[in-house]
């Protein structure tokens, strides 16, 4: 055994440092679909190297798991041989992050400890919110969504990832998605999906050729006609940045600071680009969810008949293929809107959904190595084929029946436009009241001279310092 | 109706009819206005299509379902947390009852040196707004090991119940002073005075302070929402209920939230009701009898 | 001024002598309150004091059980034939002893630690604990590790055990003087050739002449554990920078002075003026709801107990259906009811879009309108109960005297339940300032537009704080808060306390 765990330690060494060269050589251009990177989906057997990269090590090997088992057992000494994980996750996953859990628990069985993962519902919404609340009383490995990572990193309740970990999530997920766990120059966070963006879904009924869902004013106009509206929540600051984004605001975070330069003439632009769409509220445009919250909305919405297309991401898809039927529903990217009497393409957030471990675990290795296998490859496709969320996985995203996803499409042709929220938008961002100026638009049906708008926009980068 | 009615004037006695009609008609409107919202409530706990609310009054499809699916959902697992209101409910009633009737018998009857200052101490304290401190009560029950547990829900309903004892003292400072001295006299100690005398005595402030004490936890949602996190199976139904209308899950709860809020509301109203002319003494000090 | 004099004032008199006993009372009860919280603390140092007086007193005149007991507890009462309580006293002095070697003074020297990194590179004088968490990266893995979680300094925690050592302390310094007189006292028994009481006498008064403490000690003991305790812990976070950048174990904060409170007065423009702007809408609110109840509360109360309407436990009961309901089912329903178009019964209903919870002068109104659904029927149901107690031989004389059915309301029933009532009204006052579940079940506060830091246009004081603590960590400012709103009720209650004791003499009327 102890020749076994030396050998392993040498690996582990070896491919640290070649990580660290690898991580000098900048973020390696991943395959787009169809690209050259032909990788087979690996079935089942545990092993999931995607790639030979040397800088990896193959973390399903006998010798790895032994590692990990070794170094699992030396956690648990220190807590009477049992290890209590807490794992949270939302609702609708929870059967299928359990059969995740379980399946890990078979993986690293040994006699030496038990391992128990309990699982709480926390929405991924919700679980930034709540670690902040008490980081110490969160769970060990939860599962978020991106944008709240920055706030987590300053309250110091994310753990950061450890080099091993870190180095095969280079080597299997999307680069993209790997750029979104980092803060500052350190990764906290292991990519679990990459749909957590928003795009467009339609009715197709109404929408029957995909050139009609190009242009927002002459969606609207359609909808109108049909007696139905396009929804496009301008009250929260995490869909009414598209505007300022597409005005050519500029807006970063690095480092703990915040720059988002609203107070300035293309702020202006975006903010009477919003004026322009809410004025058409009640005629075919619908601007704010109400007391129930977005996804409600929607659902709601075309349950009703009374929505034709949403900006809204794939969290919605199931429920919209149930109602409006799978050949029904369209997914696009978003459409252009009126700037400056130009039309713009509208830009968004691409968001990934996150697999995080709580910096005050007691058991980090152990955690970080759930959180790993809750994210590995195998566990993404799985995913997909279970719940149908798009995978940030190399490997997975080349499978035939991930690559024809709607969805997927749309997220891929929203790509050129979409932004990173980790490197663009921090807590204070969220913490402004974004939301707020968006809503006082729309109460106002954009009827706001450019005087009031600009002292508002003051306001609101006043909020973001 | 009384002599002098059937003495006045027929146009009198018509205009006076009048009058009632038009407050029969008030009084109609307003039950409608004022048990519509419930009505409304049952009628969706009923529904069986999903969504939130619909375009129509009624229901297309009448079902069970939204009830069965309170006892059988795992996510949402309302009978676990019925159950959970229930012990805290009874633990903290019994232990607040108790507290609250101790503490009043002693400052309403008993005097004592400090008597005075405890009088001053408890409206003083009295005045802090109720969860103003929840941060540092649940750092105090982190300490004693209590955090996110049910115990933890008991104290915290019951420990601040001896500030509560205005009401009772008051109920219990008209109880005749010459009952104690006769007893006295007979040589009966402050205790079996207490338990033997004035308790029994004290029926009605007892069904008061039992009641109100007992309903506290079913309404609470500030310190159970502050207190359990994200700890599913601790939770009361108020909190269980209030999570069910999040944005992830109102969609398809929303029924199910109906159900469980009528379920929860059956008993507490007729609890309440049963006991109102208790609660209407108690809130009055006392005034209305029987 | 009696009730007699008060029921000869013509009505506007009447209202405008209410107005002004309202406002002259807020000075002298800011007044009371501060003298009833020095009446306090000038009871525990007096208590304090007058132990000092006689503890040199006692020393000299004591004999020598007496004076050891000054060294050690309990000897006295040892040495005078009180074995056990003796034994008590001692038992309490080296668990006191103990406590503050082992634990208690740690904590109290860490109170005001100095130049403590709280930050790499940054060091901070007057952190609350001087040990801030250490990490370690895990060789093999890169993964990284608190190695003292166990023994870093949690600031609550340093925070929360030197406010109890303190605590502990004065109950040990009382003790310790009750030790003293016990065993003056028993001393001075003997002096006199009598035997002092055993043990088990002594514990039999506790169920008779010292019965009272019997009943309030447990009751007080939970009450200074889990509310004096939160409270004074809750005083000291108000001067602390414990905000959602500075949450232990992860970090260490420490003492800001009065930051906080010039934050929320003046010196913070987006907290001061969000302040301001929710500070007078809890007041606008709180009248609104208040008289809207009230009025609205008392009419139906007198329809409903008019002598010749039928079926009034019917009527009656029919109304106190929504009070019963526990407030969040109802207050749910409501908002789900008034929701936007596309969730909101109402709007999907009748295929309109009012924004009655999203426009602020809708949600404003709606608030207030919803609270008197849900608060009409309390105040029927208890001025149904005063109505009953009017006297009847009033009306009967007033009949009499040929008054009809208004000026019957208005010489009598009126006046009667108002004055009543009073303490009521007040009460209810300070209720609907803190009245957290109808604005947090039905607006959540909302909207919140840009100027409003953390809050909406329809957030009370308290849900402010609820929401600074729970969702946005500020406990600092929320702290504060708590305090202003503290200031606010206290001077409410004693606005009441001092009407309730004036209304005693009009129930000599009755």
């Amino acid at each position: 055994m102890a020749s076994k765990s030396k050998r392993a330690v040498a690996l582990v060494l070896t491919a640290m440092m070649a990580a660290g060269a690898f991580a000098g050589c900048g973020p390696t251009e991943t395959g787009s679909s169809g690209g050259g990177t032909t990788t087979t989906p690996s079935n089942g057997g545990g092993s999931v190297a995607s790639t030979t990269d040397v800088s990896t090590v193959d973390m399903y090997s006998e010798e790895m798991i032994q590692t990990v088992k070794d170094a699992i057992a030396t956690e648990a000494e220190t807590a009477g041989g049992t290890i209590n994980l807490t794992m949270w996750c939302s609702g609708d996953d929870r059967d299928f992050e359990k059969s995740l859990a379980k399946e890990f628990t078979e993986l690293y069985a040994d006699s030496r400890y038990t391992i128990k993962v309990k699982q709480q519902t926390v929405g991924e919404d919700q679980s930034g919110g709540k670690i902040n609340e008490s980081p110490k009383d969160g769970a060990d490995v939860f599962s978020f969504a991106d944008d709240q990572l920055s706030t987590m990193v300053e309250t110091k309740a994310l753990a950061p990832v450890g080099q091993v970990f870190y180095n095969n999530v280079i080597a299997n997920n999307s680069a993209d998605s790997v750029a979104v766990v980092l803060s500052g120059d350190k990764p906290y966070a292991f990519p679990k999906t990459s749909d957590n963006g928003y795009f467009m879904y339609y009715d197709k009924r109404v929408y029957t050729d995909p050139s009609m869902v190009e242009n927002m004013d002459e969606m609207i106009a359609t909808a109108n006609k049909a007696g139905k509206s396009v929804y496009l929540n301008l009250t929260n600051g995490w869909y009414n940045t598209s505007f300022f984004f597409s005005a050519g605001c500029e807006i970063s975070y690095k480092d703990g600071k915040q720059i988002a330069h609203y107070a300035t003439p293309e702020g202006l632009v975006a903010a009477k680009a919003m004026c322009h769409l809410a004025s058409m509220v009640d005629s075919g445009f619908m601007a704010q969810p109400g007391s129930a919250g977005d996804n409600a909305a929607v659902v709601q919405g075309f349950q009703e008949g009374k929505l034709a297309a949403a900006v809204i991401g794939t969290w919605c898809g199931p429920d919209l293929k149930n109602i409006v039927g799978a050949d029904n529903l369209g997914a696009a990217k978003l459409p252009t809107v009126l700037m400056n009497d130009q039309q713009v393409q509208l830009d968004s957030f691409g968001g990934y959904k996150l697999v995080g471990v709580n910096a005050f675990t007691k058991f980090p290795i152990t955690a970080q190595a759930l959180a790993y296998y809750l994210t590995n490859p195998d566990s993404q496709l799985k995913r997909y084929n279970t719940r149908g969320l798009i995978p940030t996985a190399n490997a997975a995203l080349a499978t035939d029946v991930v690559k024809n996803d709607p969805a997927l499409q749309a997220i891929q042709a929203q790509l050129p436009f979409a932004h990173p929220q980790g490197s663009s938008v921090g807590g204070v961002y969220w913490a402004s009241n974004i939301g707020g100026f968006g809503s006082t638009i729309v109460t106002e049906k954009g009827k706001i001279d450019d005087s009031e708008l600009e002292k508002q926009l003051a306001e609101l980068e006043g909020q973001m310092k | 109706m009384t002599q002098s009615n059937a003495q006045m004037r027929t146009g009198y006695a018509a205009k006076r009819k009048a009058a009632d009609v038009v407050i029969y008609i008030v009084l109609s409107v307003m039950v409608v206005i004022w048990i519509a919202p419930i009505v409304w409530l049952i009628l969706q706990s009923f529904r069986g299509e999903p969504g939130i609310t619909t375009s129509y009054l009624f229901p297309k499809k009448l079902t069970f379902d939204n009830y069965i699916r309170l006892f059988t959902d795992d996510q949402f697992p309302y009978g676990k947390w019925l159950l959970n209101t229930l012990i805290v409910a009874v633990c903290s009633c019994v232990i607040s009852t108790l507290f609250i009737l101790m503490v009043s018998y002693a400052l309403s009857r008993l005097r004592f040196k400090s008597r005075k200052t405890f009088l001053n101490l408890g409206l003083v304290l009295g005045m802090f707004p109720g969860f103003m401190s929840m941060a540092a009560v649940y750092n105090i029950m982190d300490i004693f090991g209590l955090k996110q547990n049910l115990f933890a829900l008991v104290i915290v309903y019951s420990a601040g119940a001896g500030l509560g004892y205005q009401i009772s003292k008051g109920f219990f400072d008209t109880i005749p002073r010459s009952l104690d001295e006769a007893a006295k006299i007979d040589g009966a100690t402050r205790n079996q005075i207490f338990w033997i005398i004035i308790l029994p005595l004290s029926k009605p402030i007892v069904v008061y302070t039992a009641l109100t004490t007992f309903i506290g936890p079913w309404a609470d949602y500030i310190f159970v929402s502050y207190f359990m996190k994200a700890n599913a199976d601790n939770y009361t139904v108020a909190l269980g209920l209030y999570e069910m209308l999040g944005n992830q899950t109102i969609t398809r709860y929303f029924t199910t939230f109906c159900a469980g809020s009528v379920l929860i509301a059956i008993p507490i109203t007729i609890l309440f009701i049963v006991m109102q002319r208790f609660y209407v003494a108690g809130v009055t000090g006392g005034a209305v009898k029987g | 001024m009696n009730y007699l004099d008060y029921v000869q004032m013509t009505r506007g008199q009447k209202i405008a002598y209410n107005i002004k006993s309202f406002f002259t009372g807020i000075p002298g009860a800011f007044a009371k309150l501060f003298k009833m919280i020095g009446i306090v603390l000038k009871a525990i140092f007096s208590f304090i004091g007058n132990g000092f007086k006689n503890y040199g007193k006692t020393f000299t005149s004591g004999d020598a059980g007496t004076k050891l007991s000054y060294l050690i507890m309990g000897a006295g009462s040892m040495m005078h034939k009180q074995l056990g309580k003796g034994l008590i006293f001692l038992a309490i002095q080296a668990a006191y002893f103990y406590y503050m070697f082992s634990t208690g003074w740690t904590y109290i020297s860490k109170i005001y630690s100095m130049n403590v990194e709280v930050e790499k590179g940054m060091f901070v004088d007057g952190a609350i604990g001087a040990i801030p968490p250490q990490y370690e990266i895990d060789p093999m893995f890169g993964t990284q590790k608190i190695v003292n979680l166990d023994t870093l300094d949690d600031s609550n925690r340093v925070l929360l055990y030197f406010a109890m050592t303190v605590m502990l302390t004065i109950a040990f310094f009382a003790l310790y003087i009750t030790n003293i007189k016990s065993a003056y006292k028993s001393q001075q028994i003997i002096a006199e050739g009598k035997t002092p009481i055993n043990g088990i006498e002594e514990l039999k008064m506790f169920l008779d002449e010292r019965f009272h403490v019997t009943l309030l000690a447990l009751p007080i003991l939970l009450l200074i554990v889990f509310t004096i305790l939160p409270i004074v812990f809750t005083i000291f976070m108000a001067f602390t920078n414990y905000d959602k950048q500075h949450q232990p174990p992860g970090n260490i904060y420490w003492w800001v002075g009065f930051n906080n409170f010039a934050d929320v007065f003046y010196s913070n423009p987006e907290k001061n003026q969000t302040f301001g702007k929710i500070l007078v809408w809890t007041f606008v609110w709180a009248v609104f709801a208040t008289f809207t109840n009230y009025i609205f509360g008392i009419i139906l109360a007198l329809l409903i107990n008019k002598k010749t309407i039928r079926f009034k436990a019917f009527w009656r009961t029919m109304f106190v259906i929504t009070a019963a309901v526990p407030q969040f089912v109802t207050l749910l329903c409501m908002r789900m009811i008034l929701g936007d178009s596309g969730t909101g019964a109402i709007n999907n209903l009748l295929g309109t879009n009012y924004p009655f919870l999203s426009d602020v002068t809708w949600a404003r109104c709606t608030v207030i309108i919803v609270n008197m659904w849900v608060g009409i029927p309390y105040t029927m149901l208890i001025s149904s109960g005063l109505l009953m107690n009017i006297p009847e031989d009033l009306y009967e004389s007033a009949r009499i005297d040929g008054a009809n059915a208004v000026q019957q309301f208005t010489k009598i029933t009126f006046p009667y339940i108002f004055f009543v009532t009073t303490p009521y009204l007040i009460s209810s006052f300070v209720g609907n300032i803190n009245n957290f579940n109808v604005i947090y079940f039905l607006t959540g506060g909302g909207p919140s537009p840009t100027s409003y830091y953390k809050s909406g246009q329809t957030d009370l004081l308290v849900t402010w704080l609820y929401k600074l603590t729970k969702v946005n960590s500020d406990f600092n400012l929320s702290a504060v808060l708590g305090i202003i709103i503290f200031v606010i009720c206290a001077t409410g209650s004693l606005i009441t306390f001092n009407m309730s004791k004036a209304s005693k003499n009009e129930e000599e009327f009755s």
